[in-house]
């Protein structure tokens, strides 16, 4: 009976491309000026929190961590309050994660400090017995990427329209405006660490990739 | 039958991808090794500095092993099916023959990009779909020259009637490219602001709808490249390995068609108990369990075309690791939906039981799949016997061992940490701290390493077989008809 | 602890069970037809590269199930769960106060046992990332929770000073007292003011004469001058704990946060209180 469609390429791919393209479109499009309204209160990530978002991406700390609190009684406890779709209007690219090979982090910045995360970024044994997440040693090293987080914010704010310099939304500015705030929010990072490494980059007007997201954790809330 | 003695078909390309398939089989199962002992082992993360932490590696892992070792295996039958069940060599267009030389070249220098930049750390982050623009573009060109192969073949074929496992090479064809194409949408940073690096882009879709339009992308992935060309390959392996006629057409037909229905609307069940509406992940609950039936409609069919031929199974390797695909095929195809129904996914979702999962489809299924299907091609892609079907033997067993160590673990890790996540004591309070769910796992991470290990050290087997096969194989004279020539 | 008491772990482990179980039965079918069965049927004109194909039925088994669900899953769509029928926050919110009813109301007047024991589970999940699983601030990484309250803790904070709770009189300056005076100004507080007991009774009577420098602040009855500094005259005790956990602290060690966003309800807190207190030494 099928025959005919299989003696005929061209109308048997057009026939495989029609029963495959059409449940995307019904299953996505319906809610996708819905999904995509911000929680009152949300704000886009600022370009130091960005840079830091970058470097959490990365090394691909999504790899074991999600940041997505799901309404169950335990994770509500164990994490906070169970995650609301507008709350992540401004992630591009979302970072739910899919396996928890380490706790989630949505809004480890409720719990988790700066001073915490140097400790655990360095040496995560030291802090917790047992742990089998990796020594991230480099970020004290490696210098952050904030032009590039600029870049990203510029971008969004041009063609996406996210509402940056807006009233009471992080400001952005030109390139050389930012970078002012961007040294003036790593400062009280820096001011609360202890590495003598990073303090003395960060006098000579560098910023460590540890800065930048210790930034971005404190930020998840 | 006759005609087909005739043609004397090409197989240099077959040849090339059949090489790819191994290498990178090897390479992407070596480093899923290395990140299985990471796992149990983390001291094993500070080897290399950043470059060999489990965050960088992880991707790598999964990118070589479905973008290296599985799509290669696709081309390299592709390129050997496709010219015989439609019955034109690719000697009779040079166009075509150039064109998937290019299609393997140009496919190589994607792969290296994609080594390259993922130990650089650049990535996307979207599972399965890591890579930033430049590659995703090549990837883009690479995908239509092989549509231009396809399509060209097929348009000077002999054989009217199109194949089965062509149906099934098509829709590899088209899903993918539908999918990949809306998942990786996004802006390049730099062009946009003239700042930051230059292959930096952020994606065109925000939270929840990213997250839609991945697992609807990372859902079909699994669909596409994991399933659909992988069921071409045993459509076409299998009978002709075994010599017996396919069961039933009807079978073949409802379970094409009914599978290119269904698996779309399923990818809502990556997104169980997220943000997305609840009537999306309904239907993708609802839609996995519907699944079951088109997918097991194919493993069913291969099943019953080994009607009572018990004694090829016990005296052919290859029918053996082709049957037991089957039946990994099934075991992970109603392992997915069960684990697809919502009570079930809010213990297993983000647990250790999904990489169970996972692994029982590709080690089982895929892995088995693409071994037995080069193996059959080798004789008459060389001429030469298989070089060995004692270390055939021993390999088959010595993987089969490796898959029931990697998912028995993972499943006891899986079950344990996702009720010891929702565990209260008498007072109500959460009973374990993450660190102890973490804990309790050391032995299982131990064990799923040694699975790893032995289904790696069977795919070394494998390829020392291929290779001396193809060098110091004893030369036959005539295409064998069916069953593989192999020595002792 | 009863792990089949839990809706979604009895769910979990029959739906592992089932995945074995069917896989077995129905591939343990098909391997009895490989084994005993004769292929037969009628073959299709077509043949490709030698294969051929067999006209056969669909089997029987296979069409009922796969109509079987599909029917299931308009039903489930349609009738069983509709469009907008069920909701997971709905879900949730049924949860939570199944929870409360079963806890809080068995909960509701713990004795002291009851606390600590309740406080212990608190802390290991919530405060040992920080404090250590004893409580001895993993080598100074956060405050040692072994000495704090402590007459010897106070002390400190004389010498030291305090600061990062965000009290309107801002921080407690470093040197009020030498360590001489410290020491008698502590036993003084934890004899008469907290009244915890000292350990140098004859230092109190010294102390006293230089609580002033301290009621300066924390005001003649200790209890922080309506909020301007806190309330001492509950320091070393549970209740000063809360206050912590509700305000967070950002001290000369580090950093503690607050434990306010909802995770833990006021008998939690207190617990933990209690359970820190008993850490003490
Ligand atoms: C190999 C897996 C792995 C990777 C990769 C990983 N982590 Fe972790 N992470 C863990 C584990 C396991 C824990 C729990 C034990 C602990 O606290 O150390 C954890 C805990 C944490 C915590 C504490 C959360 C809490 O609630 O206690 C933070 C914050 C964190 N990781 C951040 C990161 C960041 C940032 C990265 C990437 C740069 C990263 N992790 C990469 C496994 C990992
Ligand atoms: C200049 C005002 C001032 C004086 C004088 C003062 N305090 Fe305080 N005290 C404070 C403030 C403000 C805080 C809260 C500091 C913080 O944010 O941790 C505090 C906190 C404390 C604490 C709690 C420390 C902790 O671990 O949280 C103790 C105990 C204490 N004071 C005891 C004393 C004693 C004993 C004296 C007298 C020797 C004294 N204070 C004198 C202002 C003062
Ligand atoms: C992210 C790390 C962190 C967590 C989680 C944490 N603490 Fe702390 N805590 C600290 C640090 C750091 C200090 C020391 C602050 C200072 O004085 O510099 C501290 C101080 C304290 C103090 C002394 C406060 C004072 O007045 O001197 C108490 C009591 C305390 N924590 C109790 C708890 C309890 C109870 C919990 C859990 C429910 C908890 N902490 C969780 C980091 C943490
Ligand atoms: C009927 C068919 C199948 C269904 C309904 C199904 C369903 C599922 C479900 C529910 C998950 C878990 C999502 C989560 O909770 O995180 C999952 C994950 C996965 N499955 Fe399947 N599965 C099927 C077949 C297969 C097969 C045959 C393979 C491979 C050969 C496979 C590969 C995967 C992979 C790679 C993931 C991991 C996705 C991730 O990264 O999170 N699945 N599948
Ligand atoms: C030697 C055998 C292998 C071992 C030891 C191994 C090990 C691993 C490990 C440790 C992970 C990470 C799991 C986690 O994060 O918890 C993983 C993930 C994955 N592997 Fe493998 N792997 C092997 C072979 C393969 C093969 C052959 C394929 C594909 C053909 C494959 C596909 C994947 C996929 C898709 C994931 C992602 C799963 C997910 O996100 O849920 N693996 N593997
Ligand atoms: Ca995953
Ligand atoms: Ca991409
Ligand atoms: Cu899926």
């Amino acid at each position: 009976m099928f025959h005919w469609l299989e003696k005929n390429p061209f109308f048997f791919a057009v026939a495989v491309f029609v029963v495959i393209a059409y449940a995307g479109i019904i299953t996505i499009l319906p809610d996708f000026m819905n999904s995509a309204r911000p929680v009152v209160g949300t704000k886009p990530y600022t370009v130091l929190e960005l840079a830091g978002r970058h470097v959490y991406i990365k090394d691909s700390c999504n790899a074991c961590h999600s940041q997505l609190i799901r309404p169950f009684k335990s994770e509500t406890d164990r994490y906070g309050m169970y995650s609301l779709s507008g709350e992540y209007a401004y992630d591009r690219p979302f970072l739910w994660g899919s396996k928890r090979t380490g706790p989630d982090l949505m809004r480890v910045g409720n719990y988790r400090t700066t001073d915490w995360h140097e400790n655990h970024m360095l040496n995560p044994k030291s802090l917790v017995p047992g742990s089998i997440m990796p020594k991230y040693g480099h970020m004290f090293s490696n210098v952050a990427d904030i032009e590039t987080a600029y870049a990203e914010a510029l971008t969004v704010k041009k063609v996406f329209n996210v509402p940056y310099d807006e009233i009471d939304m992080p400001k952005l500015g030109t390139f050389e405006e930012s970078s002012k705030i961007v040294l003036a929010e790593a400062k009280m990072i820096v001011d609360d660490m202890k590495s003598p490494e990073v303090k003395a980059a960060f006098a000579r007007g560098e910023i460590k990739e540890i800065v930048a997201i210790i930034a971005y954790m404190n930020s998840l809330k | 039958m006759q005609s087909s003695k005739i043609i004397n078909y090409d197989y240099s390309v077959a040849k090339l991808f059949a090489i790819a398939t191994i290498v990178f089989g090897i390479v992407g199962m070596v480093v899923g090794v290395w990140i299985a002992f990471q796992m149990a082992y983390p001291e094993l993360n500070n080897l290399a500095n950043e470059y060999g932490t489990f965050g960088r590696l992880r991707p790598l892992h999964t990118n070589i092993a479905i973008f290296g070792f599985i799509l290669s295996g696709v081309w390299a039958t592709w390129y050997y099916i496709g010219q015989r069940v439609l019955k034109v060599s690719m000697i009779e267009s040079p166009f075509l023959m150039i064109l998937g030389k290019i299609h393997f070249w140009l496919y190589l220098v994607g792969v290296v990009g994609v080594v390259v930049s993922l130990f650089m750390g650049i990535t996307s982050s979207k599972e399965y779909a890591e890579f930033e623009w430049p590659i995703d573009i090549a990837i883009v060109v690479v995908w239509v020259i092989w549509g231009i192969g396809i399509f060209g073949l097929i348009g000077i074929r002999r054989e009217k009637i199109l194949y089965i496992s062509v149906w099934y090479y098509i829709a590899t064809f088209l899903g993918v490219a539908m999918l990949y194409l809306f998942n990786n949408m996004a802006v390049p940073t730099y062009f946009v602001t003239g700042f930051g690096d230059w292959w930096h882009s952020v994606s065109m879709y925000a939270g929840t709808n990213d997250a839609m339009v991945q697992w609807w992308y990372g859902h079909n992935a699994v669909a596409f490249i994991f399933t659909v060309p992988i069921i071409a390959m045993i459509y076409y392996f299998l009978p002709k390995e075994s010599g017996q006629p396919i069961f039933s057409y009807k079978l073949s037909i409802l379970s094409f068609w009914g599978l290119m229905f269904v698996y779309l609307w399923a990818g809502g069940h990556h997104l169980l108990y997220s943000t997305v509406p609840d009537w999306v992940q309904t239907m993708g609950s609802i839609f996995s369990i519907v699944l079951i039936l088109p997918s097991w409609g194919s493993a069913i069919n291969m099943l019953l075309t080994m009607k009572g031929e018990w004694q090829q199974l016990k005296d052919n390797p290859l029918i053996k690791f082709m049957v037991l695909a089957s039946t990994f095929y099934m075991f992970s195809t109603i392992e997915g939906p069960i684990q697809a129904i919502k009570s079930v996914n809010a213990l297993a979702h983000f647990t250790d039981w999904i990489p169970g999962h996972v692994h029982d489809g590709t080690l089982g299924w895929v892995g088995f799949m693409i071994i037995a299907s080069l193996l059959h091609m080798a004789p008459r892609m060389f001429k030469r016997e298989i070089y060995s079907k004692k270390l055939l033997e021993s390999q088959f067993w010595i993987q089969t061992t490796g898959i029931v160590l990697y998912f028995s673990s993972m499943w006891i890790a899986g079950l344990t940490q996702g009720m010891m996540w929702r565990a209260t004591d008498q007072y109500g309070n959460l009973a374990y701290s993450f660190i102890d769910t973490v804990n309790v796992l050391h032995p299982y991470y131990t064990i799923r390493g040694v699975g790893g290990l032995l289904y790696l050290i069977g795919f070394c087997m494998f390829a020392y077989n291929f290779y001396k096969t193809m060098t110091v194989g004893k030369e036959i004279e005539e295409e064998p008809h069916s069953t593989s020539p192999m020595a002792a | 602890m009863n792990w089949l008491n839990d809706n979604v772990n009895l769910l979990g482990l029959i739906g592992a069970a089932a995945i074995i179980i069917i896989t077995i039965f129905v591939v343990g079918k098909y391997i009895k037809q490989i084994k005993y069965d004769k292929s037969t049927g009628e073959l299709a004109d077509e043949n490709w590269d030698g294969i051929g194909e067999y006209k056969n039925p669909l089997p029987i088994g296979w069409s009922i199930s796969f109509i079987g669900t599909i029917i299931w899953a308009l039903w489930y769509f349609l009738v069983g769960y509709p469009l907008n029928g069920y909701s997971q926050i709905g879900e949730y919110n049924e949860e939570v106060e199944a929870y409360n009813t079963k806890f809080e109301s068995k909960w509701a007047n713990p004795d002291d046992q009851t606390l600590l024991g309740m406080g212990e589970g608190v802390f290991l999940v919530q405060c040992a990332p920080c404090h250590g699983i004893t409580g001895d601030g993993i080598n100074g990484k956060s405050a040692d929770l072994t000495i704090w309250g402590s007459e010897k803790a106070i002390v400190d904070v004389i010498v030291n000073g305090s600061k990062g709770m965000n009290y309107p009189l801002g921080e407690m300056p470093a040197g009020l007292l030498d360590a001489t005076s410290a020491k008698a100004v502590a036993a003084y507080m934890v004899e008469k003011v907290t009244k915890t007991g000292t350990q140098n009774a004859d230092l109190v009577a010294m102390g006293e004469t230089l609580w002033v420098t301290c009621t300066i602040c924390h005001g003649e009855d200790s209890k922080g001058m309506n909020g301007s500094s806190p309330d001492i005259s509950n320091y070393g005790k549970p209740e000063f704990i809360v206050n912590v956990l509700n305000i967070g602290k950002k001290g000369s060690i580090g950093n503690m946060p607050s434990f306010n966003d909802g995770r833990l309800t006021d008998i939690q807190k207190l617990s933990v209180g209690k359970y820190v207190n008993s850490l003490t030494q």
